[in-house]
C-alpha cells in the first residue's frame, strides 16, 4: 500500500549468487540488487522512512534503534528493471557513528536524513557527507533526505539550504515525509534511476 | 515494579504480551501457542525455586518468618502466571482494593508531606524549614517502613503474624539508615504492593499534583530475606571484584591520588566488613577507567549450593521473583550508597542552567528517547517514563564516561518494570559499570573487541555458515552487534530476553551473550545457508530471531553446548583484538576530532571525554566524601555533615542556624564543584577546539598552498621543457644558419679576393695605359717635331734641287746622295698612303689592343713606323 510499485514478491530478483553485495550491483541487467545505508541525526525519522517505504506503516513513537537494523525491499522501475533495497537502518546517537564503517562500507547507496524542523540534524548531514567521501565507496550514489516535510510550519532549514548542499555535493536531494508517505516512494524509484547499470554483457 | 501494574486491562489488547510489551503481529499466533508451556514452565519453575529458597533458610537456621509468606506469594505466582485468567485478575484487583482501603489515610498524608519536601529542596528556602524536610525525610522512611508491612498483614492476617511481632523492632531499629540496612535482611518488604498501591493512589488523588510527581516515585526497597544468601553471595563478588581491581590499581601504581587515599580504608573495610567499606566501594565501582572484568570470580567454594543455583537460574526465575533476584544477582546491596541517588537527582535540578554541553546533549537525547522506550507499554505512563528519566539521568550524571548510549532506556524501563526506581538504579549501575563495562562509553570500544571476538569464534564453530555469509558478503557483525548491544532486547520475543538476562546477571559476565547467539545460529544456521542473497540471509535470520518463542531451548541450547566458551577464553581473544579496535579509534577521534572542532561545537568532543571522565571521578569522588558518607564513622567527624547525618545527631539538631549554613555552605560547594568542573571542562574543550582550529586552518592552508605552489611547479617545468625543446630546435637552426651565413661569408671573402684581385689588375692596367698614353703623347710630340723636321727637310730638299740645276758641280755629289734618300722617303710616303686607305675600318681602340699586346721592342720598331706614318698621311 506503502509503495505502489512495489513487488509482492521479495525475491522477484532473483540473482545470481555470484553477484557479491560487495559491489553494489550485480551483473543482472534487469534485476539489481543495492545496499541502501540509512544515516543521519537521532530522531530525524530514518527508520520511519524505511518502514514506510517497507511495510507502508507509519508508527510516530517508534522504537529507540540500536546499533542498526535491516530491511530489504524491491522496487520495479518504468523500464522493467527491478531494484532490490537492502536497507541498512543505522542508530542515530553520535557515539554508534563509531559503528557507522561496518554498515556502509561497500554500500552503493548512501540516504543522508536531516529533520527539517532541525537545524542540528542538518549539520549533522553535512558531516556525514563528508564522512562519506572521504570513506565511502568512491562511487557511492548518496541521497539528501529532509524528513518531516508535514511540518512545515515549524520549518527551519529551509530547501534551499538542501538544495545547495546536494547541488555542492553532486546528491540527489528531495524532501519527504514518513508521516504522509510524500515523496517516500519517489525517492528510492529516484534512487534505482541513477543506479550504474551493469554494462551489457553477452 | 511497574510490572506490576500491568492488568488486564492493557493485556486485553491482542498485541502485547504478559509483560505488556509489544507482540508484532505475526507471532500473536505462535505466542499463544506457547503460552500454555509459558505458564507450565512458570509454575514449575516456581515450586523449585521455593524448594531451594526454603532450604536456604533452613541452612542458614534461620526461624524463617517470611517462609509461609513467600509460599503464599508462590501461591499468587502460580495464579499470575495464567495472567489471562480473569479469576486472577479478580484477585489482583481485590488486593489492590485492600491496599487502597488501608494505605489512603496514611499516603494522603504522604503525598502531601511529599509535596512539602520537594518543594523545600528544589527551592532551598530557610533554615527552619530545611530542618523540618530533614525530619520528614526520616519520617518519610518509617512511614514507608510502616506502610510496607500493613498492607499485607491485612491482605493475610497470619502470614505476617512474626513480622508484626517484629515489627516495632523493625521501626527502632531504623533510626538510622545504618542500620536499616543491616537490618535489611531480616526486613520483609513487599514493595510489589508497594508501587502498585501508590499508583493507585496517586491516579486517585489529583492534588498530588506535579511537584509530586517529580518526586513521588522514587523508591527503594529492599528485598525479601529469603534471597539473602544469594545476595550475600554475590555482594562477595562484587566486593570480590572490587579489591581485586583496586588491588591492580595499587599494583599498577595508579595515578590519581584521591583514590590512594581511600585505598586503606578499603582493606580495613575488607577486614571489618563493616559499613565503612560502603563509600570506598562505591567509589571504586565509579572508577572504571582503568577497570578489568573479573567477572570470573567464582564463589563457589563457600557456597555449595552455588551449582544447584545455577541450574535453577538456567531453568528461569519466577516472574515475581525476578526483580529481586536480579538485584540480589548484581549485588545492589553492596553497591549501593544511601542517599546517593536522591543527590544525584538534587544535583541534576540545581545545575540545570550550569550543567555542561555534555551533559545537555545528553539529556536532549534521553528526552528524545524517553517516548520510543517500549512505546504503548501501559505500565510506562507518565509516571514511568518520569521515573526512567530519573534513572537515566542520574546514571549520565553518575558515570559521565558512558553518560547516556542508546540501548540503555530499553534497560532501564525494563528494571523499572521489575522493581522500584532507586532499586533498578542500582542495578542499571551494575551493569553498565561492571558487566558491560566499556560497552556504552562514546567509543564502544569492549562492545568492537566483542563483535571481532565473535566473528572469530563462529568461524571456529560455524565454518559452513560463515563461508556462506562471506559468500553472499555478509558480515557477522552486521547482524550480531545489535545483538550484543542491545542485550537481546528487542530481537528476541521477551520470554527468551528474560530468560537470558537471569543467566547474564547470575553470571556477571557477557559470556551468556556470545553463548545465546551462538545457540541463534546453531538453530537457525541450516535455513541461512540456504539462502540466495544478503537481504534474504539477513532477513530470514532476523525474523527467525525474532520468533524464538522456545525459551527454554534457546537457553539451555546456550547454556549447555557451548561451555567452552567462557570467560577466560574471551577474555584472551579481546586481549588479541584490542589492539586493532583501539588503532582504528584512536585514528577516528582524530578525524572527529578535528571536523568537530571546525564546526566550532566544543560540546561534541569525543577524545577529550576521557580525560574529562577521569576529571568527573575526582570531583565526583571529592563530593562523595563531602557529602555522602553519614554512615561512616571515621568520617563523620569531618568537617562535612550530610542531611541524615545531620539530622540523626541530636546535639546538631539544637544548633539549627549552624546547621542550617552547614547544609547550605555543603549544597553552594556540590553547586561550585560542578560550575567549576563544567568551566574546567569547557575551557579544555575550547582550547582543543582552537588549538585543533589553528592546527586545521594552517594545515588546510599550508597544503593548500603547498598543491598550488606544486601546480605551479609542474607548470614552470613543462613551460621550462617546452623551451628548452624549443631551443634545441632554435640551437639547430641557428647552426644550420651560421653554416650558411660561414659558407657565403666563404664565398663573400673569396669573391672579394677575386674582386681585389680583379681591382688590382684594373689598377695595374689603367696604369700601364696611362703610361701608354703619356707615351703616345710623347710619341705624338715626336712625330709632330718629326713631321715637322720632315716637312722642314721636305722643304730644304726642294730648295737644294734648284741650287742643283745652276751649279753643276753639286749636281754629282747631290746625285748620289739624293738617290738614298729618295728609297727612305718614298717607304714613307708609301706606309703613309697605305694607312690612308685602312684609316675608315680601324678606330681609336687600336691604341690600347694593339699597345697591350705588343712587346717592346717590336712595339718601338712598328711605333717608330706608327710615328713615322701618321707623318707621313698628315
Amino acid at each position: 500500500m506503502g509503495c505502489a510499485t512495489s513487488l509482492p514478491d521479495r525475491n522477484s530478483g532473483a540473482l545470481s549468487g555470484l553477484s557479491n553485495s560487495e559491489n553494489a550491483v550485480p551483473a543482472d541487467a534487469k534485476n539489481l540488487r543495492v545496499k541502501l545505508v540509512l544515516l543521519g541525526d537521532s530522531g530525524v525519522g530514518k527508520s520511519c522512512i524505511v518502514l514506510r517505504f517497507v511495510r507502508g506503516q507509519f508508527d510516530a513513537t517508534s522504537k529507540v534503534t540500536v546499533g542498526a537494523s535491516f530491511l530489504s525491499q524491491t522496487i520495479a522501475l518504468q523500464d522493467s528493471t527491478t531494484v532490490k533495497f537492502e536497507i541498512w537502518d543505522t542508530a542515530g546517537q553520535e557515539r554508534y557513528s563509531a559503528l557507522a564503517p561496518l554498515y556502509y562500507r561497500g554500500a552503493g547507496v548512501a540516504v543522508i536524513v536531516y529533520d527539517i524542523t532541525s537545524p542540528e540534524s542538518f549539520k549533522k548531514a553535512q558531516y556525514w557527507v563528508k564522512e562519506l567521501q572521504k570513506h565511502g565507496s568512491p562511487d557511492i550514489v548518496m541521497a539528501l533526505v529532509g524528513n518531516k516535510a508535514d511540518l512545515h510550519e515549524k520549518r527551519e532549514v529551509p530547501t534551499e539550504d538542501g538544495i545547495g548542499l546536494a547541488e555542492k555535493n553532486g546528491m540527489f536531494f528531495i524532501e519527504t515525509s514518513a508521516k504522509t508517505a510524500d515523496n517516500i516512494n519517489q525517492l528510492f524509484e529516484e534512487i534505482g534511476k541513477r543506479l550504474p547499470r551493469p554494462a551489457p554483457s553477452s | 515494579m511497574l510490572l506490576s501494574l500491568v492488568s488486564k486491562r492493557s493485556l486485553e489488547v491482542d498485541s502485547r504480551d504478559a509483560y505488556g510489551f509489544a507482540l508484532r503481529p505475526q507471532h500473536v499466533q505462535r505466542y499463544q501457542e506457547y503460552l500454555s508451556i509459558y505458564t507450565e514452565e512458570e509454575t514449575e519453575r516456581a515450586e523449585k525455586w521455593k524448594n531451594f529458597l526454603d532450604r536456604q533458610e533452613n541452612r542458614a537456621a534461620e526461624p524463617c518468618s517470611s517462609e509461609e509468606e513467600f509460599q503464599d506469594s508462590f501461591q499468587a505466582d502460580g495464579l499470575e502466571s495464567g495472567e489471562e485468567s480473569d479469576s486472577e485478575e479478580g484477585s489482583r484487583n481485590g488486593k489492590h482494593e485492600d491496599c487502597e482501603l488501608s494505605g489512603t489515610r496514611v499516603l494522603q498524608h504522604l503525598e502531601q508531606d511529599r509535596t512539602e519536601t520537594a518543594g523545600d529542596v528544589s527551592k532551598e528556602k530557610e533554615a527552619a524549614e530545611e530542618a523540618q524536610v530533614l525530619d520528614e525525610h526520616q519520617y518519610l522512611r518509617e512511614k514507608s517502613l510502616r506502610r510496607d508491612t500493613e498492607p499485607v498483614k491485612d491482605e493475610d492476617e497470619e502470614k505476617f503474624e512474626s513480622d508484626k511481632d517484629k515489627e516495632s523492632s523493625v521501626e527502632s531499629e531504623s533510626e538510622s539508615d545504618k542500620e536499616q540496612q543491616s537490618q535489611a535482611v531480616k526486613e520483609p518488604v513487599d514493595h510489589v504492593h508497594l508501587v502498585a498501591e501508590e499508583d493507585k493512589c496517586e491516579s486517585g488523588h489529583d492534588k498530588a499534583e506535579k511537584e509530586t510527581k517529580a518526586r513521588s516515585v522514587i523508591e527503594w526497597a529492599h528485598i525479601r530475606p529469603c534471597l539473602g544468601s544469594i545476595e550475600d553471595m554475590m555482594c562477595a563478588r562484587v566486593k570480590n571484584v572490587k579489591y581485586m581491581k583496586n588491588n591492580q590499581k595499587t599494583i599498577v601504581g595508579d595515578h590519581i591520588s584521591p583514590r590512594k587515599e581511600s585505598l586503606p580504608s578499603i582493606e580495613e573495610s575488607e577486614q571489618n566488613s563493616g559499613e565503612n567499606d560502603r563509600d570506598s566501594e562505591t567509589s571504586t565501582s565509579r572508577s572504571h577507567s582503568m577497570k578489568e572484568e573479573q567477572g570470573s570470580v567464582s564463589p563457589e567454594p563457600f557456597f555449595p549450593w552455588y551449582e544447584e543455583l545455577e541450574v535453577l537460574v538456567r531453568l528461569g526465575v519466577p516472574k515475581d521473583l525476578r526483580g529481586e533476584v536480579w538485584q540480589a544477582f548484581v549485588g545492589v546491596k553492596a553497591r549501593r550508597v544511601e542517599r546517593y541517588y536522591q543527590d544525584l537527582l538534587a544535583q541534576i535540578t540545581n545545575s540545570d542552567e550550569s550543567s555542561s554541553d555534555v551533559q545537555r546533549k545528553w539529556k536532549k537525547q534521553i528526552e528524545k528517547d524517553i517516548p520510543r522506550t517500549f512505546p504503548g507499554h501501559p505500565a510506562l505512563n507518565e509516571n514511568g517514563r518520569d521515573s526512567l528519566r530519573r534513572i537515566l539521568l542520574a546514571y549520565a550524571c553518575h558515570n559521565p564516561s558512558v553518560g547516556y548510549c542508546q540501548a540503555m532506556n530499553f534497560f532501564a524501563g525494563l528494571l523499572l518494570l521489575l522493581m522500584p526506581e532507586e532499586n533498578a538504579f542500582w542495578t542499571l549501575v551494575g551493569i553498565i559499570d561492571d558487566y558491560f563495562d566499556g560497552y556504552y562509553t562514546e567509543e564502544m570500544i569492549e562492545s568492537q573487541v566483542d563483535q571481532l571476538v565473535f566473528e572469530e569464534l563462529m568461524r571456529e564453530r560455524f565454518p559452513k555458515l560463515v563461508n556462506h555469509l562471506d559468500y553472499l558478503g555478509v558480515q557477522v557483525a552486521w547482524i550480531s552487534g545489535p545483538w550484543f548491544l542491545s542485550i537481546f532486547v528487542n530481537i528476541i520475543p521477551w520470554e527468551c530476553v528474560l530468560r537470558m538476562w537471569d543467566v547474564l546477571l547470575f553470571e556477571g559476565n557477557r559470556v551468556v551473550l556470545f553463548r545465546t547467539a551462538f545457540a541463534i545460529m546453531e538453530l537457525y544456521g541450516p535455513a541461512i545457508v540456504a539462502t540466495k542473497d544478503a537481504g534474504d540471509a539477513i532477513t530470514s535470520l532476523q525474523s527467525l530471531a525474532s520468533s524464538t518463542f522456545d525459551s527454554s531451548q534457546l537457553v539451555l541450547t546456550a547454556c549447555m553446548g557451548y561451555i567452552s566458551t567462557n570467560e577466560a577464553r574471551l577474555e584472551e581473544l579481546r586481549k588479541i583484538h584490542r589492539p586493532a579496535v583501539l588503532e582504528i579509534v584512536e585514528e577516528r577521534i582524530q578525524k572527529g576530532r578535528v571536523w568537530k572542532d571546525k564546526k566550532g561545537l566544543a560540546s561534541k568532543l569525543y577524545s577529550f571525554k576521557h580525560e574529562g571522565s577521569i576529571l568527573d571521578h575526582e570531583q565526583k569522588s571529592t563530593q562523595r566524601n563531602d557529602g555522602e558518607d553519614p554512615d561512616d564513622d571515621d568520617e563523620s567527624c569531618s568537617p562535612s555533615l550530610n542531611l541524615d547525618g545531620a539530622n540523626v545527631d541530636s546535639e546538631v539538631d539544637s544548633l539549627p542556624d549552624l546547621q542550617e549554613q552547614v547544609v547550605w555552605m555543603k549544597v553552594e560547594l556540590c553547586r561550585l564543584l560542578e560550575e567549576k568542573r563544567s568551566a574546567v571542562m569547557r575551557a579544555e574543550e575550547l582550547e582543543i577546539a582552537l588549538m585543533e582550529m589553528v592546527k586545521e586552518d594552517n594545515r588546510l592552508e599550508l597544503s593548500a598552498r603547498i598543491e598550488q605552489l606544486e601546480r605551479e611547479v609542474r607548470e614552470l617545468k613543462q613551460v621550462l621543457s617546452d623551451k628548452k625543446e624549443q631551443e634545441t630546435a632554435m640551437l639547430q637552426v641557428l647552426m644550420k644558419v651560421e653554416q650558411d651565413q660561414k659558407l657565403t661569408e666563404d664565398a663573400r671573402i673569396s669573391a672579394e679576393q677575386d674582386a681585389a684581385a680583379q681591382r688590382y689588375e684594373v689598377h695595374v692596367l689603367q696604369e700601364k695605359n696611362e703610361k701608354l698614353v703619356t707615351q703616345l703623347a710623347q710619341m705624338e710630340k715626336k712625330l709632330v717635331t718629326a713631321e715637322t723636321t720632315l716637312e722642314a727637310t721636305l722643304q730644304y730638299e726642294s730648295g737644294q734641287n734648284k741650287a742643283l740645276s745652276s751649279s753643276p758641280r753639286f749636281t754629282r755629289t747631290t746625285q748620289e746622295s739624293p738617290k738614298k734618300k729618295t728609297g727612305f722617303l718614298s717607304f714613307g710616303l708609301g706606309w703613309r698612303d697605305r694607312n690612308k686607305a685602312k684609316q675608315t675600318d680601324e678606330s681609336n681602340v687600336d691604341n690600347t689592343s694593339n699597345a697591350s699586346s705588343e712587346s717592346k721592342s717590336p712595339s718601338k720598331e712598328s711605333k717608330s713606323e706608327d710615328l713615322l706614318n701618321p707623318e707621313t698621311r698628315r
